[in-house]
């Protein structure tokens, strides 16, 4: 913990980056985001299972950025992210949201996260990403801390869910995602927390025309929750954010995911692996599937 | 549903450069297709919207088609193949979400392929009959539009819109 | 707003089978509608004049007009409103015919669906913007593809009107099939004698640009500015210290590694070659496929004879990229592979005639390279097999065309003529020699054309039979022709010394590739379709791009020759005005909202979108947002509808406009 504090602490000092976004302690259990830009507040830096948050959503928020420029020149950001997050960071690289020469990555080896806060980390409390994780090790940084240890053995819940409903047929199906979506309050967590929902105006606010209906009626819900999810597709890194901010427990990261294995299964691609495997949206391929046209 | 006999709405996006034309040669050849598919014409099937789909399923569409030219013969080069990526993402999750693959149709279609357009839309309306009204889709907001019959009454068509256009 | 309804019966087109009073009847009633009506021929003198009258009269601010497609007469009304002081993109078109009484029979049905689209392009034109055309540089510059004799004529023409051309041209010397050629019909001038001293012009034009051995690889942008990416195969020569004395081509050792494709493979030639005597230019290439210095690297032999020091082992392949106004495809035809089908080939050989097993059944192109005084008999017309002068000799005409079952339908046009051309050649030069020609129909259409093939019947004693042939077997070193003779009713069969087989013109291997490289549409055969059978058959649907030759059908020299010139004037209209009048149908960034996530930039086919820096106050970079240069978007909106955040909206169909139809569904 101290190295990732003094490490942060210099690069403050040195001037070498204009804020070091990171987690700090609450509770034991429980950890929430700090944006640290004096280097005596560095001590409050931390590591730990209880790490649940994608701190690479704050990349793009206006007022951290503002953080960046100086009167005379650009300054890095730091942040702490684990390399799960650091597929988002990937990701908003790509999508020109953040040069990477303008973020410093300080990751960790890491073997897992609790569900939510207040869990003992266990394979019952795993959160649901970590069970199906892959990339323990971080596959950008500039800095990397922590030893390499082993992720409790965890039962895959929402892939079973997945499978579940992949056996109904179309109206049952409907009937479930109705259901789920009737839930919805609009009150866009899932928005505010997806470090890939930055546009500055959302489809959704958008009054002339309306793209989507705004009134949280099962009408406007659906078509909320389904452009939502299409605007994920192929972008989507599967941090499971969405389902963890969502109030009313829409299972969002199951549409998520499972449209994530539909792009793996068409176009061979997952989102935010590689700074240099061309974008799937805005890219094409002569020989992308023709099955669906007459 | 006030009609003696159900007749289904179908919304066709189509490119201007080739589907469109296509449906130009199949007038001008006098081929014969069922009346139901309304042609909303865009530049090229790359900018049609997947919003612009399910805003058609909410204002009754009971199926759509969106069609362009063929791979490679695209007026805008690339414009098919973007859309082509799209509708393949788009089509599954409506699957996904319960919509059935048949409400959702796609085809190429060249300008000198008249008889093509008229057999696509025999066939999808012919789908879409088997499916029968999209009710799920449309009688979603039922419990919503008892709560606030104003919104029922309103036929939800043109009043619905221009709340819509507005309340931003 | 006033919106004005205009339907059209269209004669009775439209009102066979759509009640047009009721449809009309009904836009009256609608919200914003002010005046509607019904017309017999509203694209008629009276019509357009009701029109420009009710927009005066009734103050309107749009017009829908209920009539055919917007394909036929967009325009028309357009124009009609403009004169009567609308914005020309205030014009809706309900498109009442092709898509609607001509396909429906039910009257009520048709009838239900005229209204319905009536109300679309209502609530579509109550959203529309007013609009003005955009006006775009042209460069003036040609690029002709392809130097054979089209290629050579539209570059001349273009040039001679002071413009500048770029001629590419993929083999070493410009001329093309029409170089092969020994005597063209019907007047059996020598085709050499009049083509050389075009393509010693083209050389010499101070407007031409040259380039042989080269290929086009690229072509982006759009008409008037174009901008192609030309690939220059290394021809190992420096083609500046070259003078073309030719010791290098008979020093070289590897005298007979290669056939001669010039000849037809009837010849050899060495690996550092021109093509033929008269090539333009006269500077050789090396063929590194068979050259020893590739192989072993050894020999040099050409190093050591050259004066000059042109030979250059170390040559690449160089791109060159122009900037051009307008593009003409002049890439012409081949012969039908006759030998036999391969698996993936639609045309399925013939193998009956045993062309490629009997070395004495040849084809048109190798009989003209027989009997031109500079092929590989000078001239005299011999066999391939033994150097024998054959004394009878069967000509078997449409091999491959007019056969649907071989894979083409099409009547390659030219080789009825080429054919009777050859008969008579053959009988000028072989006095006691027999020539018969097996047809299924003679096509002489043309100035001097049919007099000409009467010449071969009746002067030169050719027999015409008219029947087809089905198999050619070998005996004792004659080739047994059978046939049938249809008039006669009886079947044929003659021990020819000799047979030559009319194929097909087909396109070339490559067409379908370089149309999509450039943008154009072929048909089912590979040749590049014209924008219109009849009104517009030297233009492709691609604006700016012109179709000369044998590559969009069957041509003989003349047509390809007035085609030529009709590609070169079209390009030259084009370049008769500085700037070019474009729809302003093009998409436009809300920068404000955007995000700068570029997919817009990512999906653009035209490249037409760029990063436009937003500074602070400091002038330090906060945000980097999309741009797009209307003169270089084509209008597609793929952009539109990639922009997750809707920031970017195309003209004239804006997403409000096209919601505005959906919901009058």
């Amino acid at each position: 913990m101290d190295e990732l504090r003094n490490y942060a602490r210099e690069l403050l000092e040195k001037e070498e980056v204009a804020a070091v976004i990171g987690y700090q302690q609450v509770t034991e259990k429980r950890t929430k985001p700090i944006v640290i830009t004096d280097p005596a507040e560095t001590s409050r830096l931390v590591f730990n299972e209880y790490c649940l948050n994608n701190l690479a959503v704050y990349l793009t928020k206006a007022r951290i950025r503002s953080l960046m420029r100086t009167k005379d020149k650009t300054m890095k950001l730091a942040i702490v992210a684990k390399p799960c997050d650091v597929h988002s960071i990937v990701a908003l690289i790509q999508e020109n949201q953040i040069h990477r020469n303008d973020v410093h990555i300080i990751s960790f080896n890491c073997h897992g996260v609790v569900k939510d806060f207040g869990c003992d980390f266990n394979g019952d409390n795993l959160a649901a990403k970590c069970i199906k994780c892959e990339t323990h090790k971080p596959l950008y940084f500039d800095k990397i801390f922590g030893e390499e240890k082993q992720t409790p053995k965890a039962g895959d819940a929402s892939l079973e869910k997945i499978n579940e409903l992949e056996k109904l047929n179309s109206k049952e199906r409907f009937e479930f995602f109705k259901s789920e979506f009737d839930k919805c309050i609009k009150c866009y967590a899932c928005r505010a927390v997806c470090p890939l929902c930055y546009c500055q105006r959302c489809i959704t606010d958008k009054a002339i025309p309306r793209w989507i209906e705004s009134s949280s009626h099962q009408r406007g819900n659906f078509s909320w929750n389904i452009v939502r999810a299409f605007h994920l597709s192929g972008r989507c890194t599967g941090c499971g954010e969405c389902d963890r901010a969502c109030p009313m427990d829409i299972p969002l990261s199951l549409i998520n995911r499972r449209m994530a294995m539909e792009v793996k299964d068409l176009f061979s691609f997952v989102s935010g692996r590689s700074l240099e495997t061309p974008t799937l949206v805005g890219n094409f391929d002569k020989k992308d599937s023709d099955e669906i046209f007459m | 549903m006030s009609k003696q006999k159900w007749e289904p709405k179908i919304v066709a996006f189509v490119c201007n450069w080739c589907t469109y034309a296509g449906a130009d040669l199949a007038g001008t050849s006098r081929l014969k297709y069922p009346a139901n598919t309304k042609i909303i014409r865009v530049m090229c099937s790359g900018g049609i919207d997947p919003v612009f789909i399910l805003k058609a399923f909410e204002r009754g569409a009971d199926g759509v088609l969106v069609s362009g030219c063929h791979p490679n013969d695209c007026h805008y080069n690339a414009g098919n193949f973007h859309a082509r990526r799209r509708w393949d993402l788009f089509h599954k999750l409506l699957d996904f979400v319960g919509i059935e693959k048949d409400r959702l149709q796609f085809s190429w279609i060249s300008a000198s392929e008249g008889k093509k357009f008229a057999d696509v839309i025999t066939k999808v309306t012919k789908d879409i009959i088997a499916l029968g009204p999209f009710k799920t889709y449309q009688d979603m907001n039922a419990e919503f539009t008892t709560v606030f019959p104003e919104f029922a009454e309103a036929g939800n068509k043109e009043i619905a819109y221009e709340e819509e256009m507005t309340n931003g | 707003m006033k919106i004005g309804v205009f339907i059209c019966h269209c004669g009775e087109n439209i009102s066979r089978t759509v009640d047009c009073p009721r449809v009309a009847h009904f836009a009256e009633g609608l919200p914003g509608v002010e005046y509607s009506i019904d017309y017999k021929y509203m694209c008629s003198d009276p019509g357009q004049k009701l029109i420009k009258d009710a927009i005066r009269e009734h103050k309107l601010d749009a017009i829908v007009v209920g009539s055919c497609s917007p394909n036929m007469h967009e325009r028309t009304f357009r124009n009609a409103a403009v004169s009567a002081g609308i914005n020309p993109f205030l014009v809706e078109i309900a498109n009442l015919r092709e898509h609607c009484s001509w396909v429906h029979d039910d009257v009520e049905a048709a009838t239900e669906k005229a209204i319905e689209l009536v109300r679309m392009a209502i609530e579509k034109v109550k959203r529309d913007k007013p609009l003005t055309k955009i006006r775009v540089p042209v460069t003036k510059r040609v690029l002709v593809i392809g130097g054979g004799i089209a290629g050579i004529q539209a570059a001349l023409d273009i040039a001679n009107a002071g413009y500048e051309v770029v001629l590419v041209e993929r083999e070493p010397s410009i001329g093309g099939h029409m170089s092969q050629l020994s005597e063209t019909f019907p007047t059996l001038d020598c085709s050499q004698c009049i083509l050389t001293p075009r393509m010693v012009e083209v050389y010499q034009h101070p407007k031409i640009k040259l380039l042989t051995y080269s290929e086009v690889v690229k072509v982006e942008g759009f008409i008037g500015n174009f901008k192609a990416t030309i690939k220059k195969k290394a021809r190992h020569i420096n083609e500046d210290l070259c003078s073309g004395c030719g010791l290098c081509i008979t020093k070289c050792p590897t005298k007979k590694k290669s056939y001669n494709s010039f000849e037809e493979n009837l010849a050899f030639r060495p690996a550092v070659y021109v093509p033929f005597p008269q090539a333009v230019p006269n500077i050789p290439v090396i063929d590194e496929t068979v050259c020893m210095y590739y192989k072993n690297g050894k020999c040099g032999m050409c190093v050591k004879v050259c004066d000059r020091g042109a030979i250059d082992f170390e040559q690449k392949d160089t791109m060159l990229v122009a900037d051009i106004g307008a593009i003409i495809v002049a890439t012409g035809y081949k012969l039908y592979n006759i030998e036999k089908a391969t698996p993936e080939s639609k045309y399925k050989g013939y193998g009956e005639y045993g062309y490629g097993k009997y070395r004495d059944v040849i084809d048109g192109l190798q009989f003209e390279r027989i009997a031109s005084a500079s092929g590989p008999t000078a001239g005299e017309i011999k066999r391939p097999s033994d150097g024998k002068e054959p004394k009878k000799i069967v000509f078997i005409q449409c091999v491959g065309s007019r056969d649907p079952s071989k894979g083409i339908s099409y009547c390659s046009k030219i080789c009825c003529m080429y054919t009777a051309k050859q008969a008579m050649l053959y009988k000028h030069k072989v006095h006691d020699g027999e020539a018969y020609v097996f047809y299924m129909d003679i096509r002489a259409g043309g100035k001097m054309y049919d007099e000409f093939v009467r010449r071969a019947i009746e002067e030169d004693h050719v027999k015409y039979i008219r029947g087809r042939v089905s198999k050619i077997h070998e005996e004792n070193g004659k080739y047994i022709v059978k046939g049938e003779d249809t008039i006669a009713g009886m079947p044929v069969e003659i021990d020819a010394d000799m047979v030559v087989l009319a194929t097909a013109m087909i396109p070339q291997d490559n067409a379908p590739k370089l149309a999509q490289t450039i943008g154009i549409p072929y048909d089912k055969h590979g040749f590049y379709n014209e924008a219109h059978p009849k009104l517009r058959p030297v233009e492709s649907t691609t604006a700016g791009v012109f179709l000369a030759g044998a590559c969009q059908s069957p041509k003989d020299i003349p047509e390809s020759v007035a085609m030529a010139s009709a590609t070169a004037s079209k390009a030259i209209i084009l370049f008769a005005s500085d700037t070019l009048e474009r729809e302003p149908v093009v998409a436009k960034v809300n920068e404000d909202l955007c995000a700068g996530c570029f997919y817009c930039k990512k999906v653009c086919p035209f490249g037409a979108i760029e990063v436009r820096d937003i500074k602070d106050v400091n002038g330090i970079i906060y945000k980097e947002v999309a741009y797009i240069n209307q003169g270089v978007c084509q209008g597609c909106g793929t952009c539109t509808a990639t922009c997750l955040s809707k920031s970017i909206e195309l003209a004239g169909f804006n997403n409000e406009e096209i919601f505005a139809e959906i919901a009058a569904l």
